[in-house]
């Protein structure tokens, strides 16, 4: 189960990365980078699982004294959190960005897009 | 104590409080985020002071009640402290800056500045990894918000690489993060650090290998950082400035330094050589730039690479890691924000666009404090960070690290000087439109004065806490620096009191000083005196002239007590300089100004290096130590210190920056550049050959290839001195002949070689400043350097013509003058030494020497006066009248030349196993002969007194006639011309020996520069501009790292 969800994540991530440093336009490269955060996700969701264990949540069903060897570990849920909004805040801003980028040229082939260089 | 982490508080709280103004309340929150930043500014000095005056321990910070792991901590130490004290500054001072560009976008903008900010104290601040991630993340989303405050358009496409960059790094940041957690079971800095190294072995160890790199992309070193380059090109300055000084220059050093405290030394050699390569291909590639924020953008780049550098060295730096890493740093840092905030009041991009600066010397003071910052110049924190640095990499042996980040400095100090000279010397389009070129306001110019100020007053900071004392306690070094100040006063007050304060300065040291020290003592500080006194003619207040000066005399009056090796090198460094910004001071100047410091910095570096190695760790390395280097370095050692040397001396092949630097210079400049300043390169000759004497390098004996350098030195460089038709270009190239005598002098390596040397040294300076000035005067008054455009000038300007005659006596060793008395040690010297060959060449170089000399009295003085002449006056008097001091001088040195000579004598005896001459009364015996100076001048005398009573004599019927009243060939002349050709004067010579002229060197060294150009410009064309190239670029990079730390 976790051999799954681990290489899944890391296929979602080749993949993503793949089409990002493939595709020209810049709304796909932005859907690829998608992609490569879902994948980064699960594997960090991955790492936390472990086999048998239920979730980190201390209720009834999981008493406090108990806690430490019947749920799997909170640290990457808590983490996923985070980098599930932040990869939001991301994509958002490099939304708009494209928006921006398209009001200008007109086009959204990140190749047209390279009058600074050298 | 306020708690650190309302720093955060602040800077967050401030950013969600300014979303609940009105819109258009923007002074209101423009007043609310300063406000802000003022008091996270506050909170981060009181710190500071806490820190580095009370010395306290530091401190951690809990969040959330719970001690780490289980929560995350930040902590406050003194390297934190400083950091964050740079950061908030630099944003303020950046916020200030930026007051138009925030009051035009608003509230939001302001928040994601704060945010900014906010975040980067949050990356100096935490120790946890996830946290690091966090911040990270903020960096970028409040960049990629801030680049937009630029009014370039381009702007936008940068910020667009930027995040296809920083979802790379993320990813990468993430993964690391995540399988590092995974294997040590701690998510915090310390506690992965005090893990056993085991955990970090396979998987761990490429999980930690991710994090590393994602974390080192963002110091953006090179080749993974066009996305960077972009962006310090087009956002605007002041972002630039923070980008560059807080973002990369502070925060992500300082996290790779965090980083690397999990896996201890393993990772720090990967880290030195992504620093090294990145500080000299940075560079180098910005040779081949032309806009100013990429060159300053190229240099950032480097300049966070040797902060790298000096990271990944740190397990050899023990306690001096902090001092060295700031001293480079902090430099960095305030020099990169200062330029870039210049910049900002530029309103074109090409860097030659920057001499509209030129007319504000305030401006240009702060120019060149910035500069001086980044190339690592005295008295700035980088150059005693620099010299620590080098100290314990040459204590480790690890010089090719040194090798390379001294090319590497050198090609920056070199692009840097380039601009420099663009600055004072490039034509602006048309003078009217420098208005709008440079636009002044008034707070923007306030910015950029406090970080001259800052840089001051670190490097003061840097001094106090230096095991050195501290340069700027140095009393000629205060002198010439109070002149910055006092700049504003007319031309000859300054002039006054400088010439009081070099003799008085003299009175005052004269009792500190051993013979050889006093005659050098003579030349700089009395010498110096009189020819400041043809400084008098100029009018005006001739605006940085005077602490360019007393800066290169502060340096030479340093040098010649320092008895340190870190003293000597400082002053050497003064008085490059120094002397630089009097080069460059010439009309025509800026390529032969700069082509001096190149070659003279890179001496200086090779100085540098000398000493380091035959320091061997020892801080206060006395220069007597010298003689005690060990074997297998010492020839070495002495390899490096000669040819440093002997930059300064331009002998032939490291010659080629003479010429143009002293015949182009200023009129009063020459003589301080050519009659004292060299002499500087001939003192270091000595100290090193009279504390290392012969050294052998794999069985050649290194003094003799020094002999021969002087002869050849002596013999072309007369020689091309006989090929110019500028007389002042002729009197550089015999400059170099004389260099080439005294040096050939000293590598005799007897006492008589040496004497013979000091004669020089004595005589050069004399004859070569009152000639400089004389055909500076003469040209002054002619409005050409070119001889053979003079002619019959005798009558016009008679006491020019008496200065040159004695002169070119005296440079040609004839009796009665003192240049006979050269000539004489010098054939005793040689008589008692075995080396054939190269005297040879020195005897034959003696009556070319003639050559040149004739031509200085012929076509100038002699000859037909050329129409345009007619009505010209006598030099100004204040040029002439050093010249007469000079002549008296000769007289009285030719008369008595024990005066100076004797005590040398008695103070080289122990050094040398023969005997030197006797000063008996008025005779000096030698083992050949006497020589008897007084009698000399009196048969002399007689014999020419006789002659001249008898020429008198027979001419007393001789008829006046005029100017034309002469025949040629039946042919009656009508104009000077045709009377008196001088232009190749010596075709005939050229014809013969012409083929010695060839300008090899000119060439080798014009290969060498050209070639470095080409490759600057071939490989930054790997920057194509496309995001998505970057993208595998950085990728490219990764992969490649891993492959290398895999191998090795």
């Amino acid at each position: 189960m976790v051999t799954i969800a681990m290489l899944t994540g890391f296929i979602l991530i080749l993949m993503g990365l793949y089409g990002a440093l493939t595709n020209h336009n810049i709304l796909r490269m932005i859907v690829s980078f998608s992609v490569a955060n879902t994948g980064v996700n699960i594997v960090l969701v991955a790492v936390g699982y472990i086999h048998g264990r239920t979730a980190p949540i201390l209720n009834e069903a999981v008493p406090a004294a108990e806690a430490a060897a019947r749920i799997i570990d909170p640290v990457p849920q808590a983490l996923v959190l985070t980098a599930i909004v932040i990869g939001l805040g991301i994509t958002t801003l490099m939304l708009a960005y494209a928006y921006k980028l398209y009001e200008m040229k007109g086009s959204l082939d990140i190749s047209k897009f390279s009058e600074l260089k050298w | 104590m306020v708690n650190a982490i309302f720093i955060i508080v602040i800077g967050l709280g401030t950013a969600f409080l300014l979303g609940l103004l009105r819109e258009t309340w923007r002074h209101t929150a423009y007043a609310v985020m300063l406000a802000a930043l003022a008091v996270m500014a506050w909170i981060a000095v009181r710190w500071l002071l806490f820190f580095a005056v009370d010395g306290a321990a530091p401190v951690d910070i809990l969040t959330a009640g719970t001690a780490p792991p289980f929560a995350i901590n930040l902590r406050l130490g003194i390297t934190e402290a400083v950091l964050m004290v740079l950061v908030i500054v630099c944003g303020l001072l950046s916020a200030v800056y930026m007051k138009e560009s925030l009051l035009r976008l608003g509230r939001r903008a302001m928040s994601v500045l704060l945010v900014f900010i906010m975040a980067l104290c949050g990356i100096i601040m935490t120790r946890d990894l996830f946290n690091l991630f966090v911040f990270f993340e903020l960096v970028v989303i409040a960049t990629a918000g801030l680049i937009l405050l630029s009014e370039n358009k381009q702007a936008l496409t940068a910020g667009f690489k930027y995040l296809i960059i920083s979802q790379m790094v993320s990813i990468f940041l993430l993964i690391g993060i995540i399988f590092t957690y995974h294997t040590t079971g701690t998510l915090n800095i310390d506690g992965m650090a005090g893990t056993s190294a085991d955990m970090l072995k396979g998987a761990g160890s490429l999980a930690f290998f991710l994090m590393l790199m994602a974390v080192l992309i963002e110091a953006k070193p090179f080749p993974a950082n066009g996305w960077a380059l972009d962006i310090y090109e087009s956002a605007h300055p002041a972002f630039s400035a923070l980008f560059s000084a807080a973002m990369a220059g502070a925060a992500a050093v300082y996290a790779v330094d965090k980083l690397l405290l999990i896996t201890g030394p393993e990772w720090l050699p990967a880290v030195t050589a992504i620093g090294l390569i990145s500080f000299v291909a940075a560079n180098l590639l910005a040779l081949a730039q032309s806009s100013d924020r990429r060159t300053l953008g190229y240099s950032s780049v480097g300049q966070v690479g040797l902060i790298l550098v000096v990271i990944g060295q740190r397990d050899i730096l023990g306690d001096q890691y902090l001092y060295i890493a700031g001293g480079i740093l902090l430099s960095h840092a305030i020099a990169k924000a200062g330029l870039y905030w210049i910049s900002g009041l530029l309103s074109q991009r090409d860097l030659t666009a920057w001499s509209a600066l030129r007319g504000h010397p305030l401006l240009i003071f702060a120019f060149i404090s910035f500069i001086a910052m980044l190339s690592g110049l005295p008295p700035f924190p980088s150059f005693y960070a620099k010299w620590e640095l080098f100290m314990a990499l040459a204590v480790e042996g690890r010089l090719w690290i040194m090798g390379f980040i001294l090319f590497g400095a050198l090609l920056e100090a070199s692009y840097l000087f380039r601009w420099f000279g663009y600055i004072l010397k490039r034509e602006t389009a048309e003078e009217h439109k420098d208005a709008q070129i440079l636009s002044l306001a008034p707070h923007k110019l306030v910015v950029i004065l406090t970080a001259v100020v800052v840089g001051w007053g670190l490097a003061y900071v840097w001094g106090e806490i230096s095991v050195y004392s501290n340069l700027l306690y140095a009393l000629p070094l205060l002198f010439a620096l109070s002149f910055v100040l006092l700049d504003w006063l007319p031309a000859w007050i300054k002039n006054t009191v400088v010439i009081a304060g070099m003799v008085a300065y003299f009175v005052v040291t004269y009792p500190l000083y051993d013979p050889l020290q006093l005659i050098f003592a003579v030349i700089f500080l009395l010498g110096g005196a009189v020819i400041f006194l043809a400084s008098y003619h100029a009018h005006g207040r001739r605006i940085g002239f005077y602490p360019s000066a007393m800066l290169m005399f502060a340096g030479l009056s340093m040098l010649i007590v320092a008895e340190d090796s870190f003293h000597f090198f400082a002053a050497w460094e003064f008085l490059t300089i120094g002397s630089y910004f009097l080069i460059i001071r010439g009309k025509h100047s800026e390529p032969h100004a700069l082509s001096y410091l190149v070659f003279s910095l890179g001496g200086a570096f090779l100085i540098l290096a000398g000493f380091v190695v035959a320091a061997q760790g020892v801080q206060l390395f006395n220069l007597e130590s010298l003689s005690q280097v060990a074997a297998p370095l010492a020839p070495w050692v002495f390899l490096l210190l000669a040819i440093g040397f002997m930059t300064k001396t331009a002998v032939m092949g490291l010659h080629i920056w003479l010429p143009g630097a002293h015949a182009e210079a200023e009129t009063d400049v020459s003589p301080m550049v050519s009659g004292i300043l060299l002499k500087a390169g001939l003192f270091g000759i000595m100290i090193l050959l009279m504390n290392m004497g012969k050294q052998q390098l794999y069985g050649v004996e290194l003094t003799y290839i020094m002999l021969w350098i002087g002869a050849l030195s002596a013999f072309l460089g007369n020689l091309m001195a006989a090929f110019q038709e500028d007389a002042k270009r002729l009197l550089a190239y015999s400059s170099i002949g004389q260099m080439g005598y005294a040096l050939f002098g000293l590598a005799l390596m007897n006492q008589l070689g040496w004497m013979m040397a000091m004669m020089f040294v004595i005589n050069h300076y004399i004859y070569k400043s009152m000639l400089f000035l004389s055909v500076g005067g003469v040209a002054k008054r002619t409005g050409t350097r070119e001889m053979y455009q003079m002619g019959g000038l005798i009558a016009l300007m008679p006491l020019s013509f008496i200065a040159v005659l004695i002169g070119i006596i005296a440079v040609s060793g004839v009796p009665p003058l003192s240049g006979f008395g050269g000539r004489w040690i010098f054939y005793n010297a040689i008589m008692s030494s075995e080396y054939r060959l190269p005297m040879i060449l020195i005897f034959l170089s003696g009556p070319i020497a003639f050559l040149y000399l004739f031509r200085l009295i012929h076509t100038i003085f002699l000859g037909q006066l050329k129409d345009e002449h007619r009505k010209l006056k006598e030099a100004p008097f204040w040029i002439l009248l050093p010249q007469m001091i000079y002549v008296a001088a000769l007289m009285v040195f030719a008369l008595v030349p024990g005066l100076a000579l004797r005590k040398v004598d008695a103070y080289l005896n122990p050094f040398f196993t023969d005997h030197g001459l006797n000063w008996e009364g008025l005779t000096i015996t030698s083992d050949y002969g006497y020589w008897s100076p007084v009698s000399i001048m009196i048969v002399i005398a007689v014999i020419f007194g006789v002659l001249f009573a008898w020429l008198l004599f027979v001419n007393r019927k001789a008829q006046k006639v005029k100017q034309f009243n002469i025949v040629y060939s039946a042919e009656r002349p009508f104009r000077p011309e045709t009377t008196h050709f001088a232009w190749n004067f010596y075709a005939p010579y050229r014809k013969a020996m012409g083929f010695l002229m060839q300008p090899l060197v000119t060439r080798f060294w014009a290969a060498v520069t050209d070639l470095l150009h080409t490759l600057a410009d071939l490989v930054r064309r790997f920057y194509t501009g496309n995001g998505q190239t970057y993208a595998i670029q950085l990728l490219a990079f990764v992969i490649i790292v891993y492959l290398f730390k895999m191998e090795f």
